[in-house]
């Protein structure tokens, strides 16, 4: 197993996490991807790639730096994403009981392992 | 099949140049794009190996002008004659909606013309398309070569043209005919869509 | 944004919208256009679908040749612009859709957008119209007469 898919492994063992994938930044594509149950992978990833674009650009414009977590709530669940070096991107979702806390760490963690 | 929009009046047929190598397609389309002003055509696009050989097709999109309130556009097509490269030939024939038979007049290509027609015939038949459905003309080319080397009309239709359908003595080099050829053909494709004309 | 029936238009202009595309054509597999977006020269469009299906139609071959199904798309990732280029069937045949686009969006959300729209342009296709004739009878004068200007007789 590399390196990715055991990080990637180990975000989805976070309670409540339903997937996690590795992203290419620029072309929104997944590279790898662990445990996507009724999750759309292939829409999830061009969709968070492009969010991370634009966070990005706004995060420069505010004069914030770079994005280092990118945290989407919604009614029934949250999308992390942390950029990995230029190229890539950690995603994971999870539900309402996920312990975020744990999870961004399992992201900060593959992104620093990956970047 | 022609393809009509009549929201905006316009009218786009597809007529394909076809006939064994080196007869003079991709010289008829030359001719022509040196002929009509650039307001009225596209670019060419050839896809030739460098010998000037066709790999893939030309292709010469041209405005008509408008007839019976449509605009009309003709889109001219090149197969790549040599025999190598027939799976090309089939691919640039699909939706034809009209052939000229491009054939070299000389008497030593004679087989050429002969074998390049029946390839059609059996490119047309796998697509489905009796070839007697399909308007297509004849063009007998390179008439500018000495009398010796070269076939007369009424033998090349004899050999070639059992349907009895128009053909044109041409040099394609200098242009004659080849605006004769385009006309005969245009009129064959665009009376499948007249008041009158055979059903489409 | 130019369509040949005004049926796709909806579906045509989600698709912008939500892809960024930057140019989009839509063919037929025998390289008639059916919808642009972007284009300024018809005649442009036309070597563009000219092109466009005959990419579709030799990869297709050499896919069958090579014993693997037909490919789904093809993507060609410049570095200004990238092209996607991919088939789907609908009630009418075959239709190739091309589409480039820039920095501000990616091969993933163009493929997405591209996947619902090619869904909704399927689903949404009517059936051929039965066409009467197109041209007056005696078209042919004007035939010739266009001709003529053309080439300048
Ligand atoms: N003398 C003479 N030569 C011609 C004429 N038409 C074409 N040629 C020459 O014949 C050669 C082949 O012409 P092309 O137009 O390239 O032939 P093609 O049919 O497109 O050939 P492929 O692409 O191989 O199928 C060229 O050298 C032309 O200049 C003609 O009417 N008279
Ligand atoms: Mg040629």
């Amino acid at each position: 197993m590399s390196g990715a898919e055991h990080a990637l492994r180990r975000i989805s063992a976070v309670r409540g996490v339903r997937g996690a994938m590795l992203v290419s930044a620029p072309d929104g594509l997944v590279v790898s991807e662990s445990s996507m149950e009724d999750v759309d992978g292939r829409a999830i990833a061009a969709l968070a790639a492009s969010l991370a674009g634009r966070l990005r650009r706004a995060a420069g414009g505010a004069g914030l730096g770079r994005p280092t977590v990118i945290q989407l709530r919604g009614e029934t669940g949250t999308l992390l994403a942390v950029p990995a070096g230029e190229e890539l991107l950690v995603v994971a979702v999870g539900d309402r009981e996920t312990n975020l806390g744990l999870a961004r760490l399992e992201l900060l963690e593959a992104a620093r392992g990956i970047a | 099949m022609s393809l009509v929009n009549f929201t905006a009046r316009e009218i786009t047929c597809k007529i394909v140049y076809y006939g064994p190598g080196r007869s003079g397609k991709t010289t008829n389309l030359q001719y022509v794009f040196g002929r009509v002003p650039e307001t009225r055509r596209g670019r060419m696009v050839s896809l030739a190996t460098h010998g000037d050989r066709t790999l893939f097709f030309d292709f010469l999109p041209i405005e008509l002008g408008s007839i019976s309130g449509f605009t009309t556009r003709f889109q001219l097509y090149t197969v790549p004659g040599q025999s190598y490269y027939n799976a090309t030939r089939k691919l640039v024939l699909q939706g034809a909606d009209g052939v000229v038979f491009v054939a070299d007049s000389q008497a030593r290509r004679f087989d050429d013309n002969i074998e390049s027609l029946q390839n059609l015939q059996e490119n047309l038949l796998e697509q489905g398309v009796d070839v007697r459905q399909m308007p297509i003309v004849f063009q007998y080319n390179k008439q500018d070569l000495p009398r010796d080397l070269v076939l007369a009309r009424a033998d090349l239709d004899e050999a070639l043209n059992f349907r009895g359908v128009e053909s044109f003595a041409a040099d394609a080099l200098h242009g004659s005919g080849v605006f004769e050829t385009l006309k005969g053909i245009s009129e064959l494709v665009l009376r499948k869509l007249a008041v009158g004309g055979p059903a489409a | 944004m130019r369509v040949l029936e005004g049926w796709v238009s909806g579906p045509l202009s989600r698709f912008l919208d939500e892809s960024a595309a930057r140019l989009v054509l839509l063919m037929t597999s025998s390289g008639q256009v059916v919808a642009q977006h972007g284009f300024t020269r018809s005649v442009d469009v036309m070597s563009a679908a000219a092109l466009g299906a005959g990419i579709m139609a030799s990869t297709g071959e050499l896919a069958h040749l090579m014993g693997s199904p037909r490919f789904g798309a093809l993507v060609h990732q410049g570095t200004e612009q990238g092209l996607l280029l991919s088939g789907f069937d609908t009630p009418r045949g075959r239709w190739i859709g091309l589409v480039a686009f820039g920095p501000e969006s990616s091969v993933g959300i163009v493929q997405l957008f591209f996947q619902q729209f090619t869904d909704e342009i399927a689903a949404a296709t009517p059936p051929e119209e039965q066409r009467g004739p197109v041209l007056a009878e005696n078209f042919e004068h004007e035939l010739n007469a266009s001709l003529r200007a053309l080439f300048g007789r």
